[in-house]
């Protein structure tokens, strides 16, 4: 089965991916609060989990979003500079970019895995990042190399 | 070319002034040619010492279990403690010494300088000597000397040295209070990184073959975690027996306590214990590859590690043991750290 085949039947199937976002509570949170009360219509795949800051997401929350099934992980926080606390979007950019390239490193496949700036007044950056996200994965098809056997 | 004699009139020097409270250094182990730790507190006990290419083992553990033993009883002792240290132990003291977890003055550095050579690996070595019991090894300016049953075998140094003294640039110790053997700094008998650069060449299908292969293999025996200096946490994630249980505590609080990595030895737990370990070595690993070493099943953690380290070099250019002070890799950011990644 050729790879284009692959997505027809996975789309045929009705794939729908399963995202956890982890969104800093005083942007990306308030972002994809502000996409909602604008009515941008996007897929209601992601599953948000409120964090307060970036910087205090563990790579830990990550692999453990992956063992726990999940198809995509995402992390989204303020831009550069504006951070709450200051410095937290800054030291996350770091830490992310390592796990990345770990995930990357092993062959989990580099889409399923995404790291946004989005602020309180970007809800529509929030839906598109969401979208591209969605069709990304719906390509990939569900996540199976970190999942944990049992249910 | 190092005299063991040297080093055990320094130590003994030491003991006997009372200047240090314990030397750590390598003797002759109970298993053929292999030198073991051994931690001596007597000037008499110097002659035990020994150094030769068996001397595999990163001392910079057995202070992280002194200061463990230290801890436990209360004592704060005036004296330092003595280690002996290769290159890459060094760098382990230097990197414990950044993180604070005891300070510079509490240990005094013999450091050993590997010069153009380094350890045996044992595997390479059983090959070479093809079948052949060594007793006895020695270090002879680029060769080591073999004492077999045969006689003595002169093996050329490269074609048995770990692959990490291989790829190994500093095998003088930056950080020492005394120090034996030339200063070969920069030395190159092997590109580094080469095994990683080879496996990132490979595609991702064939990475994921590789590691979810060697995921399946490992048995959580937690070797790797045991002999890391760096792994001194005093309560890790994949322990979940320290969650205290109580008269008190629920049936619902006993099944819903967090548990990260779960303890059964399947994929996805290997993989998350595996990739928590190399990403908390991050900035810390400095390649002393005992991980690899001590593994039953032969997990190739070192490539992990090594891709950590790559990774910190190149992308924010820093350099695990390379200073005493300063934030560590993950507690400090460069404005201009790459966000390409980012959307």
């Amino acid at each position: 089965m050729s790879e284009q085949q692959a997505q027809v039947t996975e789309a045929a199937s009705g794939f729908e991916p399963r995202i956890v976002a982890f969104l800093c509570k005083w942007c990306s949170s308030a972002g994809s609060d502000l996409a909602g009360v604008s009515r941008i219509q996007y897929p209601a795949n992601a599953t948000p989990i409120m964090i307060p800051c970036t910087g205090s997401v563990s790579p830990l929350y990550i692999l453990s979003a992956f063992k726990k099934g999940a198809d995509g992980v995402l992390v989204s926080g303020c831009h550069p500079g504006d951070c709450h606390y200051i410095e937290g979007n800054f030291l996350a950019r770091r830490k992310i970019q390592l796990v990345k390239e770990m995930l990357q490193f092993i062959g989990v496949e580099e889409n399923r895995f995404r790291m946004s700036w989005v602020s309180a007044a970007e809800g529509a950056k929030y839906s598109e990042i969401i979208t591209d996200f969605v069709e990304d994965i719906k390509a990939l098809g569900p996540q199976t190399k970190l999942k944990a056997d049992r249910t | 070319m190092i005299k063991i004699q040297d080093i055990r009139d320094t130590a003994r020097d030491m003991l006997a002034k009372n200047e240090v409270r314990a030397v750590i250094g390598y003797r002759r182990g109970s298993r053929g040619m292999q030198a073991e730790p051994v931690v001596i507190t007597r000037p008499e006990q110097a002659d035990e010492l020994v150094w030769d290419p068996t001397c595999v083992h990163n001392l910079a553990l057995n202070l992280v279990e002194d200061r463990k033993a230290l801890k436990h009883k209360r004592e704060t002792p005036k004296q330092p403690i003595a280690v002996v240290a290769k290159g890459c132990d060094a760098r382990a003291v230097a990197v414990l010494v950044q993180e604070h977890y005891f300070k510079r003055d509490d240990v005094y550095v013999i450091g050993m300088s590997c010069e153009g050579t380094g350890v045996v690996d044992e595997r390479k070595l059983a090959n070479h000597l093809n079948g052949a019991y060594a007793t006895e090894s020695s270090f002879d300016g680029d060769d080591f000397v073999f004492t077999t049953a045969a006689g003595e075998q002169r093996v050329p140094a490269r074609e048995v040295l770990a692959d990490r003294c291989l790829e190994c640039r500093n095998p003088y110790p930056k950080e020492h209070n005394a120090v034996f053997g030339e200063d070969k700094t920069g030395r190159e008998l092997a590109v580094p990184f080469t095994a990683l650069d080879q496996f990132k060449a490979l595609s991702e299908g064939e990475r994921w073959e590789f590691w979810s292969h060697h995921f399946d293999r490992c048995i959580r025996c937690f070797a790797c975690r045991s002999v890391c200096p760096m792994c001194y946490c005093d309560e890790c994630v994949v322990d979940s027996i320290k969650f205290p249980v109580t008269g008190q505590t629920s049936a619902e609080e006993k099944a819903t306590r967090i548990r990260w990595i779960d303890r059964s030895a399947t994929r996805a737990d290997n993989a998350g214990y595996h990739l928590v370990r190399a990403l908390h070595l991050a900035g810390r690993c400095i390649d002393c590859a005992e991980c690899e070493r001590v593994c039953p099943v032969n997990i190739p953690l070192r490539l992990l590690n090594n891709k950590m380290e790559q990774e910190s070099r190149d992308e924010f250019g820093y350099e695990p043991g390379a200073s005493l002070s300063g934030p560590s890799l993950t507690s400090s950011f460069n404005e201009n750290d790459p966000e390409e990644f980012i959307r």
